[in-house]
């Protein structure tokens, strides 16, 4: 699904590459999430793989970046915008301003993708049942929660069908509820198998419940990369800064008490802390 | 409908095509303007916009927010014109100055004239959602990043009221006096504006980049969720309009040289 070799990406004006020499596969309905200290290029990557840079940032470039059959850097973000969908942090930012009800809100892509109505009614009705959305159909996008914004803000991608959906840092802004109904629904999306799911995030207990696999970046290279039981288990994690769950910090301070044995392997979920500490 | 004045309904009034509409209330705009006095200004605004307001199911609405948009208007333009306006027939005397007929009805004209224009204008807010009367203009080839600006014009200023607000009570929490004289008020619009506009700027390339990530400068033709209803009888009837305009812009004007 994603074909990243030896891609560098440098802002204008900017002597070091925000992406330094990436080499990444991402399989198709993946649910990838990508961890890093702030300045590492989680959110370059973003921009790369949605193809906002180069074209939306500019600077210059080097590499192959392709999603599918799609070369992005060489694509227009016309091309790219039906079938790559990328969600921001601040989720007010995203509702176009143009519409007053979240039904038009989800219709906003479609009609600019140039659907007829029938397909673009379809689709809006499908968005809302998956994202749960029905019951606030009708509301003003701007009189819901952060968390229902960000909801719209992905359910609004989501109606575009996008193969691969990249979202830096969406619940950054999210109360815990929030957070919980975003997860939930990149969770059911990554499940369903056609959606391949790019995730930048700090919250890593969320992560460790729900991510396939994690990368993590540091100073603009891949840094680890594998499974997120295992990566963010990974004591090295600490000394990039990107920290540990709460759960792996607390079995760590036991096993620096010498009560379980250093043997038996960090947890990184409640299930697998349960498990640690009986 | 958050942010603007459209009162839901299915009225006929509600179903006309928003350009029928539109011209309506260029027609009555051309009204305000070339109707000779108060009598025929007031008559037109009686037999004209108080029946489509009640015909939409808007009259409430609609004879409220006239009253209160023009009563302003009212008071102060009959002082000024009456105040002001050489005349012969004196109706009051305050401090020297003398209220006279002729400039009463001067500006009680003036008024009906405003009251006229945004009789229409109010009309059609009241009777057209603001995204319809877009899409129609966008169809009629109004580009669509202006009508862009307009919607969201609608919708994201009272946000950044709110965050005015936000930034202001800041303000105030870290020891910013606002309860003071007129100057020194003016002085805290420094510490309000500043991070308002900054924040603002780091807005627009977010919501730039949201935008495209919809596809919004995609090119080729867009389509709509919303539809819109036309029929040659409206079509007809909007060119009548127009005609109709320009008979009653071209008899003002003959009016204006025979006399």
């Amino acid at each position: 699904m994603i074909r990243i070799k030896d891609f560098c990406y440098w802002y204008p004006g900017q002597d070091q590459p925000a992406l330094d020499g990436i080499d990444l596969e991402i399989p198709e309905g993946q649910f990838c999430g990508v961890v890093g200290p702030n300045g590492a290029g989680k959110s370059t990557l973003c921009y790369a793989l949605s193809g906002f840079a180069p074209h939306f940032f500019h600077g210059t470039w080097e590499g192959e970046l392709q999603v599918g059959k799609r070369d992005v850097p060489r694509s227009t973000l016309g091309e790219l915008a039906g079938e790559i969908g990328l969600v921001f942090q601040n989720s007010f930012n995203q509702i176009s301003g143009a519409r007053f009800t979240v039904r038009e809100e989800i219709a906003f892509g479609l009609e600019n993708l140039g659907l007829k109505r029938k397909e673009i009614e379809r689709r809006v009705e499908e968005t809302l049942a998956l994202i749960d959305l029905e019951a606030l159909a009708e509301r003003s996008p701007f009189a819901l929660s952060g968390g229902q914004q960000q909801r719209v803000a992905i359910a609004s991608i989501l109606a575009m069908q996008p193969k691969l959906l990249v979202l830096d840092e969406p619940t950054s802004q999210l109360d815990p509820r929030g957070t919980q109904e975003v997860f939930k629904i990149l969770d059911k999306l990554a499940g369903r198998g056609g959606t391949t799911v790019v995730l930048v995030e700090h919250k890593l207990e969320w992560l460790a419940a729900f991510a396939d696999r994690v990368i993590t970046f540091s100073q603009g290279r891949i840094v680890l990369d594998g499974s997120a039981k295992k990566i963010l288990a990974d004591e090295k994690l600490l000394k990039l800064g990107v920290g540990q769950t709460q759960f792996t910090q607390a079995a760590a301070a036991v096993q620096k008490k010498k009560f379980i044995p250093r043997s038996r392997p960090l947890p990184v979920t409640l299930k697998q802390a349960q498990k640690f500490f009986e | 409908m958050h942010g603007t004045l459209f009162v839901s309904g299915n009225s006929g009034l509600h179903r006309l095509h928003p350009l029928t509409k539109l011209a309506l209330t260029f027609l009555f705009l051309v009204f305000a303007a070339t109707l000779p006095n108060l009598l025929w200004l007031l008559a037109a605004f009686v037999i004209l916009l108080v029946p489509m307001s009640a015909w939409g199911g808007l009259l409430r609405p609609f004879l409220r927010s006239c009253l209160v948009v023009i009563t302003p208007f009212v008071i102060s333009l009959s002082i000024i014109q009456g105040f002001f306006t050489p005349g012969e027939t004196p109706l009051f005397h305050l401090a020297g100055f003398v209220l006279t007929g002729e400039g009463l009805l001067a500006g009680l004209t003036v008024a009906s004239r405003i009251l006229m224009a945004l009789g229409g204008a109010l009309l059609l807010m009241l009777s057209t959602r603001p995204d319809m009367l877009m899409l129609a203009l966008t169809r009629s080839g109004l580009p669509g990043s202006l009508a862009y600006v307009v919607l969201t014009s609608i919708q994201i200023f009272p946000r950044f009221q709110e965050r005015a607000q936000v930034i202001l009570e800041a303000q105030q929490a870290r020891g910013l006096e606002i309860k003071v004289n007129i100057f020194k008020r003016l002085r805290l619009l420094v510490p309000l504006m500043g991070p308002l506009v900054l924040s603002s700027i780091v807005d627009v390339e977010e919501r730039a980049m949201a935008l495209e990530a919809r596809a919004f400068s995609r090119p080729g033709r867009k389509t709509s969720l919303l539809a819109l209803a036309d029929s040659p009888g409206q079509h007809l009837a909007r060119w009548g309009l127009l005609l109709l305009m320009l008979a009653l812009i071209g008899w003002s004007i003959w009016r204006a040289i025979s006399s």
